[in-house]
């Protein structure tokens, strides 16, 4: 009952703030600076955030998630409702939505669309949908999904990206044998359920979206968004000629901005310097089994060498030096937007003393060496392992870096060939069984290719996938989160928030935790 | 000219280009890495691996890898590409152009800046205006392309407003206005070898005996210049001219990638790092068949500068 009121309250939300809200304006062009393209504009089987975090903008979803990142709110649907058994969810579908063409979404779009995205030969993304057994549709405006069994995240699941709805007509007269096929052609010129529609795009240049005229949620001036006529998505991978290109007004926005140009573009009074909150967490990935692929033995086996590392990084040094102060020390594996984050503010403060105690304890020797991947090139990752190579000189452990390109580390991760390596990692679902399930969980992909296991972490993890008690959930994840803080499989570095810089001009913008860029709300001003 | 000179390069050509054909092909797969990591993820499954390198027929070995691809490279297919998965052609028909541009434009440009500043420095030799010249032109050669790139984008396009801020254009006007800042960016350290070069090569031939007989015979001084002493010298430069084109394409893949420019360079280097092998492979391809078609123009003009070549 509480959701039904919820998805009430926000609409008559969005129906007040109508009457309140400052003149918006309507029409004209935004042009948003990327540093890199998308690749594949289909919400199932991309992989890839460069088309994830504009994807939603093309095609709606029946639920979207908030602009905090921590909940949903009604989308092509208006309310849902989970049975009492939690075995079964109702979706209401909104009356009178039509796709980018103009054709009607209907309920068979709907069901076909999540048939889809939960097939398990179609892309990595199904497991968000495992939970649903079928889907059945009544009328001409309900659709229910069958549960195997209850599922916490199937809501939030249903605001993810790759539970968008498509055309299930148009996708099908794309030409192709297979799916894949299909969803090739289709994504060249993409029909869609979002704010709005694909126009144009030039490979590795420019992609252009244009308004969709058939969107169904209103503006702050009471009419249908979204407010700009277009929205153009140039590609400008070089950082310097990206901020370049926004200083000289040829863009209005730009991405990525690097952290050691953020204050610089705060102080510039024609532009505002967006620092959006995110998931993103930078982490040290550390290989716990007891013999490394190369037949040395593993010190990093020991959780007390692991807790001592973890103690002799200054994390406060390392935000500072890498993300020149913007990012700040981790609070727990997730980050602290990630619903149901165990915050008690930063673990394993830093503590030189202790570090010594507990190698001393575990009885490493003074100059013991240590290896760590960083990707080639990369600044950041650079920073970071030469900031720890000081720090942990500091209790006698030697750290050696090698740097490979992507390809090659992510063979060598994959096979379990490494003792630590770099990583980083930004959450696609408002809800933490998705980074657990990487991190903690060991059958998934052995908690990140660790070997760390923790048999009651395993199974407390598919007990909380099943419970439908928030504050019981929470308690499990708490439980979860200390077991794998306290043996500390990975070196907690920082969070950070996602840099981006626009014209004075440009409002409404919106970048969620999720990294979703989200234009609908977006205008220019004259 | 000797046709049958001109017909034996062409010849040569062939055996060239196969050879990096399967040199490129066995390169890229002997990488540590493969396309599946760029497809799916570093998060991804097992499983799903497997199923991808099967159905990019990454499992087989590699001679059959290689019989497949040469089949449908003789059919006019290089194959699509595993990341952006569109077909490879469309790609470098997409891209190729603006990098040909880019390159045509900045090679024109090291020779219009190159050669009268080397004529001028070769006849005033020692003088205040050859240092200066050479000085400048030092200073080209000795800054990265990133760096002068950089450099003239923050001053002529983001401070003076002059020219935009990298891109491409939508017409040939256009094109040549956007793509200004980054071939003078390429040309400049074109120009310094070439400007070097051609100085020594200059003096040289000034001191020949057959200068001063031409002088002698009472030749305007225009005339020797032009028709002695620079097409003689002109010999070794075009050499270079042609050998550096190879590195202009180099050039090219860091400059597009300062003034965001849609040129093949930046696409070959994204998939290398994605391990893209079929777009490795066809970029490659082409760039060696230009890279081909370049040292057979420059032979063919030096054999036309001096006939002794194609005898040889």
């Amino acid at each position: 009952m509480t959701r039904w009121l919820r998805a009430l309250l926000a609409c008559a939300l969005l129906v007040g703030m109508a009457g309140t809200a400052e003149a918006v304006t309507r029409g004209g062009t935004l042009t948003y600076a990327r540093y890199a393209d998308s690749l594949f504009l289909d919400p199932v089987l991309n992989d890839a955030n460069v088309d994830i975090w504009i994807l939603t903008n093309l095609y709606d979803t029946l639920l979207q998630p908030t602009a905090d990142g921590k909940d949903v709110q009604p989308g092509l649907a208006t309310e849902y409702k989970m049975s009492d058994d939690a075995m079964s969810l109702t979706l209401k579908l909104r009356s009178g939505i039509k796709f980018s063409d103009g054709s009607p979404i209907t309920v068979n779009d709907v069901k076909w669309s999540l048939d889809r995205a939960r097939n398990p030969k179609n892309g990595i993304w199904s497991f968000t949908l495992a939970s649903v057994d079928s889907i059945d549709t009544q009328g001409e405006d309900t659709v229910v999904l069958k549960l195997k069994n209850p599922d916490p995240t199937l809501v939030a699941a249903l605001a993810t990206f790759n539970s968008a709805i498509l055309p299930q007509k148009q996708f099908e007269a794309t030409p192709g044998a297979t799916d894949e096929e299909k969803a090739k052609a289709f994504a060249e010129h993409p029909i869609g359920s979002g704010a709005f529609v694909f126009d144009r795009w030039q490979r590795g240049t420019e992609l252009v979206i244009k308004r969709n005229p058939h969107y169904w949620q209103m503006g702050e001036d009471g009419k249908p968004l979204p407010y700009l006529d277009e929205v153009r998505f140039p590609v400008i991978p070089d950082d310097a000629t990206r901020i370049l290109k926004l200083q000289a007004g040829e863009v209005d926005g730009a991405e990525l901005i690097p952290y050691a140009r953020v204050a610089e573009l705060k102080s510039d009074p024609n532009l505002n310097m967006e620092l959006f909150p995110s998931t993103k967490v930078q982490f040290i990935t550390v290989n716990v089994r007891p013999t490394l692929k190369n037949g040395e033995k593993n010190v990093l086996a020991d959780p007390k060498v692991r807790q001592a590392l973890n103690y002799a990084i200054d994390k406060d040094a390392l935000a500072q030096i890498v993300t020149f102060g913007i990012g700040t020390p981790l609070v727990s594996f997730m980050s602290s937007a990630t619903p149901m984050v165990d915050n008690h503010g930063p673990i394993y403060a830093y503590d030189v003393e202790k570090a010594k105690a507990l190698l001393k304890e575990a009885g490493v020797a003074e100059g013991t060496e240590v290896t760590s991947i960083g990707l080639a090139g990369s600044a950041d990752e650079t920073n970071i392992l030469t900031t720890i190579q000081q720090s942990w000189s500091a209790v006698g452990v030697k750290l050696n870096i090698e740097q490979l390109d992507n390809a090659t580390r992510t063979a060598r991760y994959r096979a379990g060939d490494f003792q630590m390596r770099v990583s980083l990692w930004t959450d696609d679902i408002a809800d933490p069984s998705e980074i657990t399930s990487y991190f903690a969980y060991f059958p998934n992909i052995e908690s990140l290719h660790s070997g760390w296991q923790d048999k009651s972490v395993d199974e407390l993890f598919l007990k909380s996938q099943q419970e439908m008690d928030k504050e019981k959930r929470a308690d499990m994840y708490k439980t979860i989160q200390q077991k794998y803080v306290d043996s500390a499989p990975i070196m907690f570095l920082y969070e950070s928030p996602y840099p981006v810089a626009l014209r004075k001009q440009v409002k409404g913008f919106n970048q969620i935790p999720l990294g979703n860029n989200i234009f609908s709300g977006a205008y220019v001003e004259k | 000219m000797n046709l049958n000179y001109v017909v034996v390069r062409l010849a040569q050509i062939v055996p060239t280009f196969f050879l990096i054909m399967v040199v490129i092909f066995v390169l890229v797969r002997l990488l540590p890495g493969d396309p599946t990591s760029a497809v799916l993820g570093i998060h991804a499954t097992d499983e799903a691996v497997e199923r991808i390198n099967a159905e990019l027929g990454l499992n087989r070995s590699i001679p059959v890898q290689f019989g497949l691809f040469f089949e449908h490279f003789l059919r006019g297919d290089l194959g699509d590409s595993i990341i952006l998965k569109v077909p490879v052609m469309q790609l470098v028909l997409e891209r190729l152009p603006v990098t040909l541009f880019l390159t045509a434009f900045a090679a024109m440009m090291a020779v219009i800046l190159a050669v009268p500043m080397a004529l001028v420095s070769a006849i005033r030799r020692d003088s205040l205006l050859d240092n200066s010249i050479r000085a400048g032109f030092q200073v080209g050669l000795s800054m990265p392309v990133f760096y002068i790139g950089i450099i003239l984008l923050t001053f002529l396009a983001a401070k003076l407003r002059w020219f935009p801020v990298g891109g491409f254009g939508d017409s040939f006007g256009d094109n040549l206005y956007h793509l200004f800042l980054p071939a003078l960016t390429l040309a400049l350290s074109l120009s310094a070898v070439l400007m070097r070069n051609l100085r020594s090569s200059i003096i040289d031939v000034l001191d020949a005996e057959y200068v001063d007989f031409a002088r002698a015979k009472g030749l305007r001084h225009r005339v020797v210049l032009g028709r002695h002493v620079l097409r003689n010298a002109l010999i070794s430069t075009v050499a270079l001219f042609g050998l550096n084109i190879g590195t202009l394409f180099g050039g090219a893949v860091i400059t597009e990638s300062v003034f965001a420019i849609p040129g093949v360079g930046r696409l070959l280097i994204d998939s290398i790092y994605g391990r893209d092998y079929p777009v490795i492979q066809g970029l490659t391809l082409v760039l060696a068949i230009l890279v081909c078609l370049v040292f057979l123009v420059t032979d063919l003009v030096q054999a036309w500068l001096d006939p002794r070549v194609s005898h040889s």
